[in-house]
């Protein structure tokens, strides 16, 4: 199946590659990236990385008879060094994304090839097809299907956890501005059984969960000041409610913005089709649950100001995560900068896997950044502040640099580097130099 | 379990038909256009209201809802659950997956180093913080890293 998709996709390309001549829009976005790294740990010869990385997309729009467009995406490295523990090889890459999509007229469109999928209670990347459309009346509809593109396999096994097929859709009926409601769900093909022995003692004899969900969601704004969005998900593999995400938004006077939330989560329900969160908690059947609020204001142009304030409660314990932000903007623009401070109170019940209670913490951010025609600059600092010592270190703070130039309107120059200091490393050093080029031909619309 | 087994395909197919059944009325549909006429800055805090002060037809929804204000962009997955198709009118796929992909190359922060103004995860040194984060909220790690996007996770968690 999944080299047959695979294939498939390989013609999709093909076929379109003569279009692509005569399209009137390309969009080329490339990044190269090389990283410079050191590792030198007790025990093990001192390694020189210099993993090298090739992102690239393609947008060819109008195609055919105009209505045609491809989309791709993905990334390649390759380790001009040492072999870096990134790579299980010297060189390795990943397709994002690679679709050709049809727009029917400004209502309804196809996909075929790689996509992301996300409607309602699903988020998948599907080889395969999809269809969206809005009805008559209100209503509208989506459908997809195909083969799972697959993951890391997981330790000692040939296997991600995943089913290698997958179908899902959601409808939705939207009334007048004011309400939109959903229906979704997703059915991916039987779990593979895990085969290691240590997995197979651990995990209900190493069979994995079937990943099936259904769920419902609302937009509700009965005033133009106010709406309410979420979802509740259904796991009908455990016959359970797996979340519940709600969102209240109030703008009660231009440029205020109050937000209420809600989240729960059984967890059993909710992580059910997952092999490495299955087997991450001790206790599947807790629920954990997320209540906040927050506020916005837009001051000016040039200032904004947010505080927010969040509590979470598990059956180990319950914590809280408060603070405030600001963002500053000046010169057209240009300039932009921030900063922010946030409290986080943990409870004593809390303890990490040695089993020691878990410590409050604050966290402290400034950037700064500057944008000109010729070159660019950024500055960012990044400080956790532990109430008590974690690995007999107060601190885990880093700060970052970077500097860049255009060399043409779309080519550009930039290096960053960054020292820190924390519980993981004495000294965590850290650079790269960056090769960015985004182009469009003919572009008549904006896309950033 | 049978019923859904049996349930989910039928209601998918009806999802097709009803498609072609509506395709002989579609064309009198607003939709939404394929791209934002007018090009729009990086970095820019979008307001919809500057210029709209109506209703977007194809979402049908204030065009209000949609401006990128902080909440905004704390809370953007209700707003592209439902409406991905106005998310793609101004911002190409790829800036979604610069985050939320299958197989993450580097973190997002390292890779747009220069641009902190832009709301990414995992900033600094995170191996010291996600234990903490990871125990208080286990949800939040698992939208992104439950079933993708986790070959680093799986080193250690398995």
């Amino acid at each position: 199946m999944k080299l047959s998709c695979t294939s498939l996709i390989s013609t999709c390309f093909l076929l379109a590659l003569p279009g692509v001549a005569l399209s009137a829009e390309v969009s080329v976005d490339a990044t190269a990236i090389v990283r410079f790294e050191q590792r030198a740990n007790t025990g093990f010869p001192k390694q020189d990385l210099a993993p090298a990385t090739q992102f690239l997309g393609l947008d060819v729009n109008k195609l055919g008879d105009g209505n045609l467009s491809l989309h791709v995406s993905g990334w390649g490295r390759e380790d001009i060094l040492d072999k870096s523990y990134y790579n299980n090889d010297q060189a390795v890459g990943s397709l994002t994304y690679g679709y050709l999509q049809y727009r029917f007229n400004r209502a309804a469109d196809a996909r075929l090839g790689r996509f992301f999928v996300h409607e309602g209670a699903v988020n998948e990347q599907v080889d395969g097809l999809s269809l969206r459309s809005d009805l008559p009346l209100g209503f509208g509809v989506s459908v997809f299907g195909g083969a799972n593109v697959h993951t890391q396999h997981l330790a000692n096994e040939n296997t991600d956890g995943k089913g290698d097929a997958i179908t899902g859709g959601r409808i939705n009926y939207r009334y007048k501005g004011m309400l939109e409601l959903g229906a979704s769900g997703v059915y991916e093909s039987k779990a593979p059984t895990l085969t290691d022995p240590a997995h197979v003692a651990l995990l209900n004899g190493g069979k994995l969960g079937d990943h099936r969900l259904i769920g419902g969601d609302v937009w509700f704004s009965p005033f133009r000041m106010v709406e309410v969005m979420g979802h509740t998900t259904y796991n009908p593999e455990t016959r359970g409610v797996a979340e519940h995400t709600y969102l209240l938004n109030v703008k009660p006077v231009q440029h205020l913005v109050l937000t209420g939330e809600f989240n729960e989560h059984r967890e059993r329900n909710f992580f059910f089709g997952s092999a490495m969160f299955a087997s991450l908690l001790n206790d599947l059947n807790e629920k954990s649950r997320s209540i906040g609020g927050s506020a916005s204001y837009e001051i000016s142009q040039a200032l904004e100001v947010a505080a927010d304030y969040k509590h979470f409660t598990r059956d180990a314990g319950n914590a809280d995560r408060s603070g405030g932000d600001i963002r500053l903007s000046f010169l057209d623009n240009s300039v932009r900068s921030g900063l922010g401070y946030h409290y986080v109170r943990i409870s004593k019940d809390f303890v990490n896997v040695m089993g020691t209670p878990m410590d409050s913490y604050h966290e402290m951010r400034v950037y700064a950044m500057h944008d000109t025609k010729n070159y660019f600059a950024a500055v960012d600092l990044l400080d956790y502040l532990f109430q008590e010592k974690v690995n007999n270190e107060q601190n885990a703070w880093e700060a970052m640099a970077s500097l860049g130039y255009h060399l043409t309107p779309q080519l550009a120059v930039s290096g960053d580097f960054s020292y820190g200091r924390n519980p993981e490393y004495i000294r965590d050093i850290k650079g790269l130099v960056r090769l960015t080029y985004n182009m469009t031909f003919d572009s008549k619309g904006g896309k950033k | 379990m049978r019923f859904f087994q049996v349930m989910f395909p039928a209601l998918a197919l009806a999802g097709l038909m009803i498609i072609l059944a509506a395709c002989a009325q579609m064309n009198g549909l607003p939709g939404l256009p394929a791209s934002h006429p007018e090009a729009l800055l990086a970095g820019q805090q979008v307001s919809c209201a500057e210029c709209h002060e109506d209703q977007q037809k194809g979402t049908m929804k204030a065009f209000d809802s949609f401006s990128h204000t902080p909440e905004f962009v704390k809370n953007h997955r209700f707003y592209a659950s439902s409406d991905e198709r106005l998310c793609s009118t101004c911002h190409k796929s790829s800036f979604c997956n610069d985050c939320h992909t299958n197989q993450v190359e580097m973190k997002p922060s390292l890779r747009y180093g220069n641009r902190p103004d832009r709301e990414m995860p995992h900033r600094g040194n995170y191996m010291t913080m996600h234990r903490i984060e990871g125990k208080l909220d286990p949800a939040s790690c698992y939208r992104c890293h439950g079933r993708a996007n986790n070959e680093r996770c799986i080193s250690c968690h398995q």
